[in-house]
């Protein structure tokens, strides 16, 4: 037997790893390392939040009750917020069609076209859209374009690439037979892709908006109308009964539109809200839903043929409602373009003033700051960043495998946990933050502690979705061989969802260095609190130079992604 | 046999040696309006090598299920080496699992995962608490696998990604799989439909060659009629969930068995028939496997009894 043993293990070649992979394997670990590092640096301690708990309770007797803003201003003010919210997204939606042509590999005209979309797309989703309003509200009149143009011109950036995913992720096949029938490129486009990309396109512009919402509320705080200016005011003007009272309209909204959103969703694609989320899978439910569809759909023309040969879609229930969705659809856009209320005439004037824009951005200085400075703020920047991921990415794995189908061990546990991440991703994070600093006066330790629970509402969704999503046979096979159902997690399920969670954990990290420095803004520490001194003070080579230390940020963290997408495949 | 776990050790002695391994009484599964076994009644004696034939959604897979508890009957029972797989749950049932190894149609490996790892995960059974990658695995459970790669011809692509295999070689790796877990009955569930005809007959072979060396019994459903002939002891024909064959393979000719699929046969030139179905389907994108498969193909055109 031992001689056996000997010669088997001799024939087994020696495991092999590339230098690349332990390159990345390296990396990840020092991601991590230093990670702790700054979670530990940033000293959240809960005998400091515990003592601290007497200023809250200082803070609430102050504050005293609750307070609004009267109904009528209040429903206008919500309107407001709503329609450039819309507005803003659709223009963005609009942009990204063409661009995600652009951008996506298998429909891009070249090479060129291709880097130059996806680099466009980077651009907008690297510079925070605070920092677009700064710039439009410095170049319009003040009025809710600034908004618009800030919250349109930022998502371009996630719209277009997951737009551009989606794309290629399509099945050729269509494509190939329009193609071989004879049909021009834009036929193709029009026949072979849209069809294909429409549900996952529609997902996409819904999650979008609903983050753009959360987002609206630190626009207010650059000047952007709507409830996060008012809120904004009545925080500086130390009313905070009233800024809680908007606090709480904003979060009910934001709850709201994401029930809407999973309405809409709902109707529009014929599959529930779960299960399904941003990440590039959008795509399958198509298949599923598409799937369904043929079989429901064809035993009806199958008797309908024989009886009359009508060339008009019948317009039975589904197409009624499909209609009905369609142009209620419409009117909210057209309602949300009205209650906007769009100075158009500023597209006429802007042009003037860009020169003169543009010249105070450039040339970048560090202003009165020394580069030190400016370089040890961007680091807390960072540090809050990667603590906040950290603890988002070890809450999310619990919590999202749990709201995951095929690993909750009841489905009552598993709408529990998501009906628990939708109620966070409800919470816009900066009120979160706002109000955690308010109440505990604490700065970097509640912004990262904001930004950690306001991930998990994301990661932990997102992941929930790739863990529904992976291949069901593994798991099968491992049950069928007499495995727990921890066993078939980690032996099945883990490992294939390994690359969605690598994936969304740098698409985390990312979101949270933007969302680390608008904390700066409402004093959650770092280059945030620069960024606001430095945009009220006029400095705009300042400004400028912040902007490129995110961009770099941003772009090496797009990069580590991409790498480590492609090594852990 | 070396490897089985105490519940079932006593289960598989002298007493039980006359019974059969497998039994299932009168089973009856309906999915929705679809009856996938209709009255189905099957016992399979230690050693023998089953095979199942029949049209896709006949019932052949729900059956292995069935036999495995990974679907439960909705009337009738199955007992497997002695146990009512039926009625088991928890701990019991998993531990029968445990002695069924199962070979899957789409070899059901987890891609990112290299070979031995995936080879490994049959032995989950024999060890408390979830297991990531290698970590935690017995060195005489790592040197059991590595020897059934060995026998299966893969031991130099142990460290490989499953997912870098070819579809017989994967194949491969899952009845190793099936058979780390000590198996006394294998079940496999078209192992060679996704497999091209070379890499079919070393599978197959491979199986038959396991099965008569460590006396497992086996029960394969197969599409191929040619192969299930010169591969099985003993033939089950199925259709619509219901036993039409049950048969020694030896001095069995083509014809007698391809009247498991007789009616597609006969009634090909009739109008309205299957065969226009099937046109029709074409016609419009539908994949003919898909067609034959939905039950309005099923219901709808063949008289019921």
């Amino acid at each position: 037997m031992t001689g056996t043993t000997v010669d088997l293990l001799d024939r087994v070649p020696r495991r092999r790893l590339s230098p690349e992979k332990i390159a990345a394997g390296l990396t990840l670990l020092a991601l991590v390392l230093t990670s702790v590092v700054s979670l530990v640096g940033i000293d959240i301690s809960i005998p400091q939040m515990i003592a601290s708990w007497s200023n809250a309770q200082n803070f609430f007797e102050r504050v005293g009750l609750i307070s609004f803003p009267e109904p009528g201003e209040l429903l206008h003010l919500t309107g407001l917020t709503v329609g450039l919210v819309l507005c803003g997204t659709l223009f963005a939606a609009c942009i990204s069609v063409p661009l995600a042509f652009l951008a996506a590999a298998n429909t891009t005209p070249g090479r060129g076209w291709m880097v130059g979309g996806r680099f466009i797309g980077v651009l907008c989703r690297a510079v925070p859209d605070v920092v677009l309003a700064m710039v439009f509200v410095l170049m319009f009149s003040l009025g809710s374009l600034p908004g618009i143009l800030a919250i349109g011109i930022h998502s371009i950036g996630m719209i277009s690439k997951m737009f551009a995913d989606a794309i290629e992720q399509i099945d050729e096949g269509p494509r190939l037979a329009i193609r071989a029938a004879g049909g021009s490129k834009l036929q193709e486009f029009a026949a072979g892709v849209l069809p294909q990309v429409l549900p996952s396109w529609v997902a996409t512009v819904l999650h979008r908006n609903d983050i753009n919402l959360r987002g609206s509320v630190i626009l207010g705080y650059v000047g952007v109308v709507g409830l996060g200016l008012e809120m904004s005011y009545a925080f500086k003007s130390l009313n905070y009964s009233l800024g809680l009272g908007i606090a709480l309209v904003i979060f009910a909204l934001c709850v709201i539109m994401e029930i809407v959103s999973s309405a809409v969703r709902t109707m529009m694609l014929g599959t529930g809200p779960t299960g399904r989320g941003l990440d590039d899978r959008p795509l399958r439910r198509l298949s599923i839903t598409g799937r369904r569809r043929t079989l429901a759909t064809r035993a009806a023309p199958r008797q309908a043929d024989a009886r009359s040969r009508d060339l008009r879609r019948p317009w039975n229930a589904a197409r009624r409602r499909t209609t009905a969705w369609g142009w209620a659809a419409a009117l909210v856009v057209v309602g949300s373009v009205i209650i906007s209320d769009i100075h158009w005439g500023d597209f006429a004037t802007v042009w003037a003033y860009l020169p003169e824009t543009a010249a105070k951005f450039w040339p970048p200085s560090f202003g009165s700051y020394d580069a030190p400075t400016m370089f040890s703020a961007m680091g807390e920047t960072i540090a809050i960043a990667l603590a906040a991921t950290i603890l988002t990415i070890i809450a999310s794995i619990v919590i999202g495998s749990l709201a995951a189908r095929n690993v909750a061990p009841n489905p009552r546990v598993r709408s529990g946990m998501r009906l628990f991440l939708v109620t966070i991703r409800g919470i816009p994070e900066i009120i979160l933050a706002i109000v955690l600093i308010v109440v505990t006066g604490l700065g970097t330790q509640a912004g990262t502690i904001a930004l950690a629970i306001g991930g998990v509402g994301l990661l932990g969704k997102l992941l929930a979705d790739s863990l529904e999503e992976v291949k069901p046979g593994p798991e099968q096979a491992l049950t069928a061989a007499g495995a727990t159902r921890l066993q078939v997690y980690a032996g099945a399920t883990a490992p294939q969802g390994m690359k969605a969670l690598i994936g969304h954990s740098f698409y985390m990290l990312d979101t949270n260095i933007r969302a680390a420095t608008i904390l700066g803004l409402v004093g959650g520490g770092g280059v945030g609190y620069f960024l606001l001194n430095a945009g009220q003070g006029s400095r705009y080579d300042l400004v400028a130079t912040i902007v490129l230390m995110i961009l770099a940020a941003v772009l090496v963290i797009e990069g580590l992604a991409v790498w480590m997408r492609r090594v852990f495949r | 046999m070396p490897g089985l776990t105490e519940p079932f050790r006593s289960l598989t002695g002298s007493a039980l040696e006359v019974q059969p391994v497998i039994d299932v009484r009168g089973v009856t599964k309906t999915f929705g309006e679809t009856t996938a076994l209709n009255n189905v009644s099957l016992t399979v004696a230690r050693g023998e090598i089953v095979v199942l034939l029949g049209l896709s959604g006949s019932g052949k897979s729900t059956l292995l299920r069935h036999l495995d508890g990974l679907d439960r009957p909705d009337s009738g029972t199955v007992t497997v080496l002695g146990a009512a797989v039926s009625r088991l749950t928890g701990r019991p049932l998993r531990a029968l699992r445990g002695q069924v190894g199962f070979v899957f149609q789409q070899f059901e490996l987890v891609g990112s995962l290299t070979v031995l790892e995936n080879v490994l995960t049959g032995a989950l059974f024999q060890v408390r608490g979830p297991r990531l990658g290698l970590w935690g695995y017995r060195r005489a459970l790592k040197l059991a696998a590595l020897g059934l790669l060995d026998r299966v011809g893969l031991l130099t692509q142990a460290y490989q990604r499953a997912d870098t295999l070819s579809g017989g070689q994967q194949q491969r790796v899952g009845i190793s799989r099936a058979l780390m877990q000590n198996p006394c009955i294998l079940l496999a569930d078209e192992p060679v439909a996704s497999l091209d005809p070379e890499s079919s007959d070393q599978v197959m072979a491979l199986i038959r060659e396991i099965a008569l060396d460590q006396g497992l019994t086996v029960v394969c459903s197969l599409h191929q009629v040619d192969l299930a002939l010169s591969w099985g002891d003993r033939i089950v024909g199925l259709r619509h969930g219901e036993v039409v064959l049950d048969t020694p393979a030896a001095g069995l000719s083509k014809a007698e068995v391809m009247e498991i699929y007789g009616r597609v046969a006969t009634t090909t030139a009739e109008p309205g028939t299957i065969a226009n179905e099937l046109k029709t389907s074409a016609a419009v994108g539908v994949p003919v496997e898909e067609t034959a498969r939905s039950d309005l193909v099923d219901a709808t055109w063949e008289p019921r009894r």
